[in-house]
């Protein structure tokens, strides 16, 4: 623990600090633009310049790491001189174009240029100017205005682990760029964007649109996965302009995938913006009091049994809670908000948690992926994986397609056999699983949503079991969950009532078999559309998919950047989404709709605002209360043991820019997907 | 003494009658006034009248899209749309400035970087409706053709004490 | 026949025409008379005024004219329709009967009437009528405030008015108006009268609703008092009415004070000049005196203009009298005596 003094303060910290995060623990503010916490030193901006005692020049405070006895100045005329001196070399070359910069009002070089810049050019010779690269449909580049920080390159090469981005040539030669032109295959590379200190990295979609300061920003959540990235979403009048991160060390850190970020043009186009109803078999705009009398109608004239409810990915706690109640009472059995099928358990909590906690990945020394491909289905678990791998001493293994998660993953098998054997205690990879401290498994939907889904469940138990997963203190034992709102239709129990409701498959086939009269679908546009057959459709959600080509009856909802609505994400973390902008036209907030429907069918439910449905929600599962914690869920048994099938397990994600209804009503979404996904498919192998 | 004398001047009106005097003798006085449709009075370089947005002498409009503008206008009567043109370039899609809500204080040409917004010498604009006062780009860019005689003329004068 | 030409015809139509031949140019007066007070105003403010309707500005009262006509004539709803249009037709009706015993030249008078003094003060005093029912049928605060300060300001300036004209009455002799005139053939009272004429023209003033005395309009705090709901026309009538009577006022002043039609002095080439133009005149320069006075000085505040009238005005009139009576009988000057 060295001792130190900064501007006449001692303090003692641990070896290897650096002296810039040792001010920083001060409260005294170092200007720097290549270092960043999550980012290895590079110490090459040399803006950060300090004075130290005994030391003839200024030291890199970044990269110079903290010794017994040093005597640290930062606010002396020489560091003030020596930034100025810094600064004035970064700008010899920068271009004088912030008004036409998207960077303009939040750019690190602007802002440090007030402190320590000049107020006229002593440089009279040409600036240069470097071609621009094409990085791809999500970044814009200007390279003219790129100080060579290395930001970016260190993103790729460690966090994003992609080995893409490098700087060429030296000296006033050096660019930074992709060896060969080519876009950055990443699901991260949007990050990149919120590192770059100056404007040579912008977003493509955003570009030229707004200006920093004319956005309002509304702190919420993404629903996009089942991570529920903390996110600050960005609007300008009726109409979402961005989406950057915000900081949640337990969920995202600062970094949110580029789903999460770009997928927001698709909140502007396809949407449902008043209620339809089918009359001769055309769609026909109608008011909310038709489309309401009219499933309404339908809903009395059937009885409860042969009425279903399937609840989408993105549907929030507080409808499908609404929903519940409405078909309980209307003596319906069948609801199911596991559209994929998935054999989840509604019974036990820590069956479907991950109950490890992302940030606990951190903690693990082995992790066994059974049947998912986390690079997809949640890219920033994965990022946790990778991260805790750089860290060494963290051995990931696979039962499922062999994958590139930009880690080494040691493919152990292709399917429920290999997961039986180890349930079994018979497989090699027991040992290795019982010489672990901290062993996780992740159990993806590809291994659970299908007919052995129970069996497959009850096996991953076993091996949780045997091999000690769950210990005082630690839960190995994780399901990772495509989907928003599934952990929170599993928690308020959003699946088939005791007196023999039907799961999704049950209610898919008995609308093929014309027992099911009335499929009520809550955002669901993930299943398939023919097995509903010849019953009453009515859609209920915000986008122009599948769902609502195949509907008689469509209700206009609110997307997640359109209300205030709860979502449980996959590790139980209870969080709240908030409204940045109001839905488009006639849209509705979810909630709303279905009580108002509650009041044409003749069911009132009890509760008129969004705060009365809460408090009876909380007051039935006092988890829902918690915001933001993940409380521990208590083990036991759970899962089928049966015979398991053959069939290699699939990754439920075939193209992860194509997820959902946003994404599918989004151009840039498109682009990427052109772009990436038919590239790189078989590459990845995520077919096996 | 001046107590009395006080009382004289009042009972004999003099103040009022030195009043009138002074009314009496301005209106032999020159005129101050201008026949205003038919003389007008001087302007100066820096006067501040109607917006013009200007073009390049090559025919390229100024305006960039940097909303410092709109950002400044302390009477939110400036909005302005972007989006890259398709040479790649920053430009407006809209550019509206509502007559009626702007307070002619001209910090919306100080803001702007490329001289593309100004306040030209032309005050004579008053319309029959309130609508017609809703100036869009082109009605802006109109202004800046017709007046960029006088607004370069002006810029020109003024440079020197910027 | 011949008894219906001679007694009655004959003399309706030169009555007519009498009327006319006064009535024409008194109109005609009124209308310039705007003109003549927007030029004067402006010269004294260093403005031009009125200049872009005909040569100076000459054609501007046609102009309002025409505007007043073919304006709206707006009733309030809350208002009585009846007084409230009879008010403007009231106030402009007797400004122009007041008229009928003015003494235009020797002998050149509608109606030599032998009390045309009390005539006049009768008539002038009637004017308030206009504007009480002006004020209480328009159904306003304001109208109704400008009213009421109208009324008593009037009654306030009547009683020393009253007094100046009965010192005036002491040195003739008589209450007809020529006889006034010709009285001053010697001297005209306002030499000996100087206060007595000062007192008249002030007590004028404030009898015509005229700066500074014009608080029952007082734009700046009643926004136009009895006037503010008027328009077009019935607007156009109070305002003829008023400078209709401003012209009366000065013909007044002008009889009991400046010697009527009388020349300055008797002696070529003063003389020669009809004594209708010197009447003309001299009201000419006592409307200046009005439009001067308007230029000049603020509006009094309402307890100064009480206080002026009932304390200052009245008590020196009334010493005034008591004293004009007292030198008249002193030295034998009382006419008839």
């Amino acid at each position: 623990m060295p001792k130190l003094t900064i501007d006449g303060t001692e303090l003692t910290v641990p070896a290897g600090t650096t002296v810039l995060q040792a001010c920083e623990q001060l409260g005294i503010e170092v200007p720097r633009f290549c270092y960043h916490d999550r980012l290895q030193i590079a110490g090459n901006c040399r803006m950060c310049l300090v004075e130290m005692e005994k030391s003839p020049k200024p030291i890199a405070s970044c990269a110079m790491p903290v010794n017994e006895g040093m005597v640290i100045r930062t606010n002396t005329p020489k560091v003030k001189k020596a930034r100025q001196g810094v600064m004035e070399f970064l700008l010899i070359n920068h271009p004088l174009d912030c008004p036409i910069c998207d960077q303009g009002g939040e750019c690190d070089l602007q802002d440090q240029a007030m402190g320590y810049g000049m107020d006229r050019s002593r440089y009279d010779e040409h600036k240069r100017a470097v071609p621009d690269k094409d990085l791809g449909p999500l970044i814009s580049t200007h390279m003219t205005r790129c100080i060579h920080c290395t930001r970016c390159i260190r993103f790729a090469t460690d966090i994003a682990g992609v080995e893409e981005m490098g700087a060429l040539g030296r000296g006033e030669h050096m660019e930074i760029g992709t060896y060969v032109e080519k876009a950055i295959t990443s699901e991260m590379s949007g990050n990149m964007i919120d590192l770059c200190p100056v404007g040579a990295l912008n977003s493509k979609p955003y570009a030229y649109t707004a200006r920093t300061w004319e956005l309002v920003r509304t702190e919420t959540i993404d629903v996009l996965d089942a991570v529920g990235s903390n996110i600050n979403v960005q609007a300008r009048g009726r109409e979402v302009m961005r989406v950057l991160p915000r900081l949640n060390e337990d969920i995202n850190e600062e970094w949110i995938s580029d789903k999460t970020r770009f997928a927001y043009d698709g909140l502007r186009r396809g949407r449902l913006d008043q209620p339809y109803v089918r009359t001769n078999g055309k769609l026909q705009p109608a008011s909310w009091k038709e489309a309401l009398t009219a499933v309404a109608a339908r809903m009395t004239s059937l009885g409860g049994h042969s009425m279903a409810a399937i609840a989408g990915d993105q549907a929030c706690v507080e409808s499908m809670a609404a929903l519940k109640d409405l078909f309980r009472e209307s003596g319906s059995p069948h609801i199911d908000c596991r559209q994929d099928g998935a054999k989840l358990d509604a019974a036990v909590r820590a069956s479907y948690l991950f109950n490890t906690t992302i940030a606990g990945i951190e903690e693990a020394d082995v992790c066994l992926l059974v049947g998912t491909n986390p690079r997809w289905e949640a890219a920033l678990v994965n990022a946790r994986l990778r991260k805790r791998y750089l860290r060494g001493g963290f051995r990931v293994f696979s039962i499922g397609p062999r994958l590139d998660l930009t880690f080494l993953v040691e493919n152990l098998g292709s399917g429920p056999e290999t997961l039986g054997a180890i349930a079994g205690g018979g497989h090699p990879f027991v040992e290795t699983l019982a010489g672990a401290k901290r062993p996780m498994m992740i159990v993806g939907q590809g291994a659970l949503a299908r007919a052995d889904g129970a069996a497959i469940l009850a096996a991953a138990w076993r091996v949780a079991v045997t091999c000690r997963m769950v210990r005082e203190g630690w839960n190995g034992f994780n399901v990772l969950h495509t989907a928003a709102a599934r952990v929170g239709g599993l928690d308020i129990g959003f699946v088939p009532g005791a007196e023999g409701g039907l799961d999704v498959n049950g209610i898919l086939d008995g609308a093929t078999a014309g027992k099911i009269g009335l499929v009520y679908l809550l955002g669901a546009d993930e299943i398939d559309m023919k097995r509903l057959g010849s019953a009453f459709v009515v859609y209920q959600g915000h986008h122009g998919d599948t769902g609502a080509h195949r509907a008689d009856v469509i209700l206009p909802g609110a997307a997640y950047t359109e209300k205030a609505a709860t979502y449980v994400n996959t590790e139980g973390r209870v969080q709240q989404t908030r409204r940045v902008v109001f839905p488009p036209g006639e849209a509705r907030e979810d909630w709303a709709i279905v009580r108002a429907l509650g009041e044409a069918v003749g069911v009132r439910l009890p509760y008129d605002t969004v705060a009365e449905l809460r408090h009876r929600l909380e007051a039935e599962h006092p988890h829902l209360g918690k915001r933001d914690t993940v409380p521990r869920a208590p083990w036991s048994s759970f899962g089928t043991e049966g015979r398991m099938d053959t069939a290699p397990f699939v990754s439920p994600i075939d193209d992860y820019y194509m997820t959902d209804a946003i994404c599918r009503a989004s151009e840039t979404m498109a682009e990427c997907s052109a772009l990436f996904v038919a590239n790189i498919q078989g590459a990845t192998g995520t077919h096996g | 003494m001046s107590a009395l004398v006080n009382v004289v001047r009042s009972m004999f009106l003099l103040e009022l009658l030195s009043g009138m005097g002074l009314t009496f003798r301005y209106m032999f006085r020159p005129r101050k006034t201008l026949n205003y449709p038919h003389e007008k009075g001087p302007l100066s370089p820096r006067f501040r009248g109607e917006h013009a947005l200007r073009r390049y002498p090559n025919g390229e409009e100024r305006c960039i899209a940097c909303k410092l503008c709109e950002a400044v206008c302390p009477a939110l009567a400036i909005t302005i749309e972007s989006e890259p043109r398709d040479d790649g370039s920053r430009r407006t899609t809209r550019y509206d400035i509502d007559m009626t809500k702007c307070i002619y204080c001209g910090l919306c040409q100080e803001a702007c970087p490329v001289d593309a917004i100004v306040e030209g010498p032309n005050f004579e604009f008053a319309t029959e409706t309130r609508e017609e006062l809703y100036y869009d780009k082109n009605k802006l860019m109109a202004n800046g053709d017709r007046w960029e005689a006088e607004i370069a003329a002006n810029l020109a004068a003024d440079a020197k004490y910027r | 026949m011949g008894e219906f030409w001679s007694g009655y015809a004959i003399p309706g139509i030169w009555i007519v025409t009498k009327i006319l031949a006064l009535l024409i140019p008194l109109l005609l007066s009124v209308a310039y008379l705007t003109w003549f007070e927007r030029k004067v105003m402006a010269a004294m403010q260093l403005r031009m005024g009125p200049n872009v309707v005909g040569p100076w500005g000459l054609w501007q009262p046609f102009a309002d004219a025409i505007k007043m006509v073919v304006k709206e004539t707006i009733i309030p709803t809350k208002a009585n329709p009846g007084v409230f249009l009879l008010a403007p037709m009231l106030t402009f009706g007797l400004a122009v009967i007041a008229w009928a015993v003015m003494p235009v030249g020797d002998g050149l008078v509608i109606s030599n009437l032998n009390v045309g003094v009390l005539y006049l003060f009768a008539i002038s005093s009637l004017g308030v009528y206009g504007v009480v029912m002006a004020g209480w049928a328009s159904n306003s605060r304001y109208a109704f405030l400008g009213a009421l300060r109208s009324a008593a300001q009037m009654v306030s300036y009547e009683v020393s008015m009253g007094f100046v004209i009965i010192s005036v009455l002491l040195c003739v002799g008589s209450l007809n108006l020529s006889d006034i005139v010709r009285a001053q053939e010697t001297v005209w009272f306002v030499f000996p009268l100087l206060p007595m004429a000062v007192v008249f023209f002030i007590s004028a003033l404030a009898e015509t609703n005229r700066h500074p005395f014009d608080l029952p309009e007082a734009e700046s705090e009643l926004v136009a008092g009895h006037l503010v709901e008027y328009s077009a026309m019935t607007f156009g009538l109070f305002f003829l009415g008023e400078y209709a009577n401003m012209i009366l006022m000065s013909g007044m002043t002008t009889v009991l004070f400046l010697g009527g039609w009388l020349p300055p002095i008797d002696i070529a080439p003063f003389n020669w000049i009809p004594g209708p133009i010197w009447f003309a005149l001299k009201i000419a320069a006592l409307l200046f005196v009005f439009v001067w006075v308007r230029a000049t000085f603020p509006r009094y505040r309402y307890d100064q203009l009480m206080r002026l009238g009932w304390k200052v005005f009245l008590p020196l009139s009334l010493l005034w009298v008591v004293l004009t009576a007292g030198v008249l009988v002193a030295f034998g000057w009382a006419p008839g005596a």
